[in-house]
């Protein structure tokens, strides 16, 4: 199987390159894969991807002039890196999904080494592949530009499609300057594209130079026009938002489990989801706002979850409004409550629209920008003011329920550990309180903070019944977990309830502004109870031991950007165009100036060139074997037919076998120069009468024209009837 | 109307010239096939009073050129003319070798019993065409005899000097590989010589014709052409005196060895006196193709043929062709450009 390198691989290919050379190019392909990979995997899982082609093609560049492996036939290396990586993304999959790697190492570690094996064996093998086709054969490097290429545009697109600021440094930079990201991400993409330029340049093939270069410009040029026509392509690699503990909300696909919703990647935390523009003011007692999409509060025989009985939780609202919607449900305590207008811009698809506590109305909003909102919406919600007094000696439910809606709202595992476990938590409770609802509920929570411990590692996933899993054995969840818990036991104790599923923002987040961003890491489930004459009233469980860090840094320039954009008012458009610069710049002006000019110097040119055509005729006798010559010059340039450099007239004319003519007018022209042919001025009276001179000379230029007429094709003959400046070639 | 007189005569006068031109080639061309290139600018050293070193391989023929060459010219002075005491030799040949003394060049005086005084015997350097073949074998005390003759026309014995005749014409021939025990020519002794030629093996047609035709050229024909050596002189001066050279190709020449003195790769550039030289070689050459001036044709012609010898080229650079291809393109240019440009004749 060992063969040599065909021969006509050439020696410069075989020579090992040069070291910086292979450096830069290992690092742009690298980085290639870094971009790539970053919406795909883990932090760890790109890095390893940028050290594993990095590797790779350093590797292949020192070795492959010597290593035995390398005399092998190039689809035998390709496939048997095809068969490795296959072995690699088995073996990957299997530290994944291994419960005895899981319960040594940890989930997420198993799942972070993973990531790491199978993209540091994805990008080697991509850097091998084009490194080894690069090297072999003369098209290799057309597809190590395309890789390159379109890593950047599919990073592009997917960042086009509602990934507004990542990488975040790259988009929170140019978002805050008012540029758009893709803008910035397209000039990345057009160093890289630069980048594989100068590497071409430093090749010193020649031949096959020229050939890469217009790959590449064809390259560059479709996709500028494929943007321009098209518009950026749009894939679908966003619904995956990996939102802490809330994944159910966000996309439609999840599974029926809301503790099954795939590893808690704390990397996406801090990307945005909606932006939220208060029109009135209102700054909630709890410290947070709650925005709700959906509630779980049908018990389906193994847990709870999105009520399928119409009559249950008519507050919420499952689709986006085209014409107003009314919240079907009335809202009691109209008269502790307070009307509080937010328009609401979602960065993110969402399956139902969300509102501030207990909307009423959602209406559509006009979207001021298609490519940065997928859905823009304006809700009113009634927001509860009522203080501590007023929930206290409260009933529980509602006197209008039918006995069907108590039982849905009470329903719950059959567990008898919830009923025992919440009895004792409230055994404590005074007398005049043991049988309020709101104080049950405030023990329970009260518990829960104390002992309740905050992860987001996911080890109750699987179990029959993961609350049960985690109230009964380590305490240890997030949200989820610390809301189902609470519900079942609120239940158990006789007062409806259910989870309520959304965002929670604290409300330092609004900074004193009319805006709040909405963050992936605000993506939360809370329980809440239903009061007599209230309605639902969240009483939600704050762990106070934690094992993850899940603050963020507030980004208030974002929040402000977003806001401006959603607002769509003067003041942003004042800003874009004081950004755009002074209007008389524009890219219309400056197009319509360019197409001016040009037009203005395409004319000009077409009149010198009658000019020089024409002269002839009028000019002195003196003059003629001048003012000939140079028509005749500018004749043959609009054939293309030039004087070289450095080229004598005689050799010019000699080289022109095809027309005679010529060589007879550079003859007469020579002879009749003063100061070449004759001796000194005023050679031109030898050959006779001026009228004589110039008949010989129109003579010859018709020769000319007959003899070009007959030599060059008709496409070239009407190609020079339209050349407008001849006279600029010829000399 | 000056220029109408000049015109009037130019061209009887050049036509005889150049008819001479015409014959002379042809007589060597009759004898050595498959050398047109070399035989032209033999003929145009000839004409230009110029010298020619041919460096080529034995058996090339060089001897055949000389000879025919040689063999073309009678001598038809008057008999009675008293310029020469003996009759110059149309061909001679001399070959260098190591042991050669200049006295065998140039003759020396002979002790006459007779006349009881000494009384110079002519050497082989008295002829129209000598050939010096390979005159770098020889030490450098006859290479500079010779080439003292060949620069002054005269030859200087015990300080009488005898003068060689007008037409005295030397090929010099060496062999550019078989260099062991020569004695190189310095750049300034080349320098003498107007053309250095480097002959290639001629083509295969042109030997197969050699093969053909060896034996009608051995036997000395009736019919060969033959030219006078008054002829020669007097075409000479006749080109000399009207083919008109340009100022623009004078400063052409100028900027062209300005721009390859001054190129890097060159350490030594050439001299004005080849610049001298090579006029009357231009006049000829444009004689030759029926010109009565001087074009760029000639130009690109002759320079590299007039120029190889002369320059010295700095280390690791070999190809002087190209060297001087550089530095011929703007003032070429520049050339070509000139005659564009509006000259208005001054008034009257």
């Amino acid at each position: 199987m060992i063969e040599k390198i065909p021969e006509n691989s050439g020696s410069a290919r075989a020579a090992r390159p040069r070291a910086p050379q292979s450096v830069i190019r290992a690092s742009i392909l690298a980085i290639a894969c870094w971009v790539l990979s970053t919406p795909l995997t883990t932090v760890a899982g790109s890095a390893a991807a940028l050290s594993g082609c990095l590797m790779a093609c350093l590797w292949l560049d020192r070795l492959h002039a010597q290593a035995r492996l390398f005399r092998l036939r190039t689809p035998l290396i390709v496939l048997s890196l095809v068969i490795v990586l296959a072995l690699g993304a088995a073996v990957a999959n299997w530290l994944t999904s291994s419960s005895a790697f899981a319960q040594t190492l940890g989930a997420m570690v198993s799942y972070q080494l993973g990531q790491m094996l199978f993209w540091l064996l994805l990008a080697a093998g991509i850097g091998l592949t084009l490194r080894l086709l690069a090297r072999r054969h003369s098209w290799g490097s057309i597809p190590e530009l395309l890789f390159v290429a379109s890593a950047f545009v599919i990073t592009l697109a997917a960042h086009q499609r509602g990934m507004i600021d990542r990488p975040y440094f790259i988009g929170d930079f140019a978002l805050i300057r008012g540029i758009d990201p893709s803008s910035i991400l397209m000039a990345i993409g057009v160093i890289a594209v630069l980048a594989l330029a100068v590497l071409l340049m430093m090749e010193n093939n020649h031949k096959r130079l020229p050939y890469h270069f217009s790959v590449l410009a064809v390259l560059c040029f479709s996709l500028l026009a494929y943007v321009q026509f098209f518009g950026m392509p749009t894939p679908s690699l966003t619904d995956d938002l990996g939102l802490t503990g809330q994944a159910a909300a966000g996309g439609g696909s999840q599974s029926d489990n809301p503790f099954r919703d795939g590893e808690n990647d704390a990397s996406d935390r801090e990307a945005p989801v909606a932006i939220v523009l208060f029109r009135d003011d209102y700054e909630p007692d709890s410290g947070a706002y709650y925005f709700r999409e959906s509630a779980y509060s049908q018990f389906n025989g193994t847990l709870l979850w999105t009520a399928e009985d119409d009559s249950l939780d008519q507050d919420l609202v499952s689709e986006f409004p085209s014409s107003p919607i009314e919240v079907t449900e009335q809202i009691p305590a109209r008269d502790q409550r307070r009307s509080v207008t937010t328009t609401i811009g979602l960065l993110t698809p969402h399956r139902s629209p969300f509102g501030l506590d207990a909307p009423v109305r959602f209406e559509r909003a006009p979207n001021p920008n298609s490519l940065r909102f997928r859905q823009t919406y304006t809700v009113e919600s009634l927001v509860p003011e009522f203080e501590f007094p007023d929930l206290i000696g409260r009933q529980a439910g509602s006197p209008d329920w039918t006995v069907a809606q108590w039982t849905e709202y009470l329903e719950m595992p059959d567990d008898p550990r919830y009923g025992e476990f919440g009895r004792e938590l409230i055994a404590n409770l005074r007398p005049e309180f043991a049988d309020d609802p709101y104080a049950k509920a405030l023990a329970v929570k009260d518990w829960l903070d104390t002992n309740g411990i905050y992860s987001l590692a996911n080890e109750h996933a699987y179990a029959t019944d993961p609350a049960a899993s985690f109230l009964f054995g380590d305490m240890t969840g997030y949200c989820i977990h610390f809301a189902y818990a609470a519900t079942y036991l609120y239940r158990s104790l006789g007062i409806p309830a259910r989870v309520g599923v959304g965002y929670s923002v604290p409300s330092a987040n609004r900074a004193g502004g009319s805006a709040l961003l909405i963050q992936a890491v605000h993506g939360h489930a809370w329980p809440e109870i239903y009061l007599q004459d209230l309605g639902w009233v969240i009483v939600d469980p704050t762990p106070s031991q934690t094992l993850v860090d899940m603050s963020t840094d507030p980004q208030d320039s974002l929040q402000q950007m977003l806001a401006d954009m959603l607002r769509d008012d003067a003041a942003f458009e004042a800003f874009l165009q004081d950004q755009a610069g002074d209007s008389r710049w524009s890219l219309e002006n400056l197009i319509r100036a360019i197409v001016t000019l040009a037009i203005a110097l395409l004319i000009a040119a077409f009149l010198i060139r009658v000019y020089r055509a024409q002269i002839p005729t009028l000019g002195s006798a003196q003059q003629q074997y001048r003012l000939q010559y140079r028509a005749a010059l500018d004749t043959l340039a609009a054939f293309g037919i030039v004087r070289r450099h450095g080229e004598s007239r005689e050799a010019f004319a000699r080289r022109l076998t095809a027309l005679p003519a010529f060589t007879e007018l550079t003859g007469q022209h020579l002879r009749g120069a003063p100061g070449y042919g004759l001796a000194p001025a005023g050679a031109w009276q030898a050959t006779g009468s001026g009228a004589d001179e110039k008949q010989v000379w129109q003579q010859l230029r018709t020769e000319l024209q007959r003899e070009l007429a007959t030599s060059q094709p008709p496409w070239r003959r009407a190609l020079a009837m339209v050349h407008p400046a001849p006279w600029l070639a010829s000399r | 109307m000056q220029v109408m007189e000049a015109e009037a005569t130019t061209v009887p006068a050049l036509n005889a010239a150049s008819r001479v031109l015409q014959r002379l080639t042809q007589a060597v061309r009759a004898q050595v096939i498959g050398r047109d290139d070399v035989i032209d600018l033999t003929v145009i050293a000839l004409m230009a009073d110029g010298h020619v070193l041919l460096e080529d391989f034995p058996g090339s023929g060089k001897t055949t050129l000389a000879k025919a060459l040689g063999e073309a010219i009678v001598d038809d002075q008057a008999p009675d003319s008293s310029e020469h005491t003996v009759p110059i030799a149309a061909f001679r040949r001399i070959q260098f070798t190591p042991d050669l003394l200049p006295s065998d060049v140039t003759g020396s005086p002979v002790f006459d019993t007779n006349s009881n005084s000494f009384h110079f015997r002519h050497g082989p350097i008295f002829a129209h065409v000598v050939l010096a073949d390979e005159i770098n074998r020889t030490s450098p005390k006859v290479q500079s005899a010779m080439l003292e003759a060949m620069g002054e026309k005269q030859v200087t014995v015990d300080n009488i000097t005898y003068p060689l005749d007008p037409l005295f014409f030397v090929i010099a021939t060496q062999n550019p590989l078989d260099l062991v025990g020569t004695y190189p020519l310095p750049t300034p002794q080349l320098d003498r010589f107007l053309f250095k030629i480097t002959m290639s093996h001629i083509d295969r047609d042109a030997e197969l014709a050699v093969l053909d035709t060896w034996q009608q050229r051995r036997e000395p024909g009736a019919d060969r052409i033959r030219v006078g050596r008054n002829e020669i002189i007097n075409a000479r001066r006749d080109i000399d005196q009207h083919v008109y050279i340009a100022d623009a190709i004078k400063s052409t020449l100028v900027d062209i060895s300005r721009a390859l003195r001054a190129d890097e790769r060159v350490l030594q550039g050439n001299s004005t006196r080849s610049l001298v030289l090579i006029l009357p070689a231009l006049q000829v050459l444009a004689a030759l193709r029926g010109r009565n001036y001087v074009n760029a044709d000639d130009l690109e012609m002759l320079l590299p043929h007039v120029l190889a010898h002369r320059v010295e080229l700095a280390p690791g650079v070999a190809d002087f062709n190209r060297v001087l291809r550089d530095c011929m393109r703007e003032p070429l240019e520049q050339l070509a450009r000139s005659t564009l440009k509006a000259h208005y004749p001054s008034a009257g």
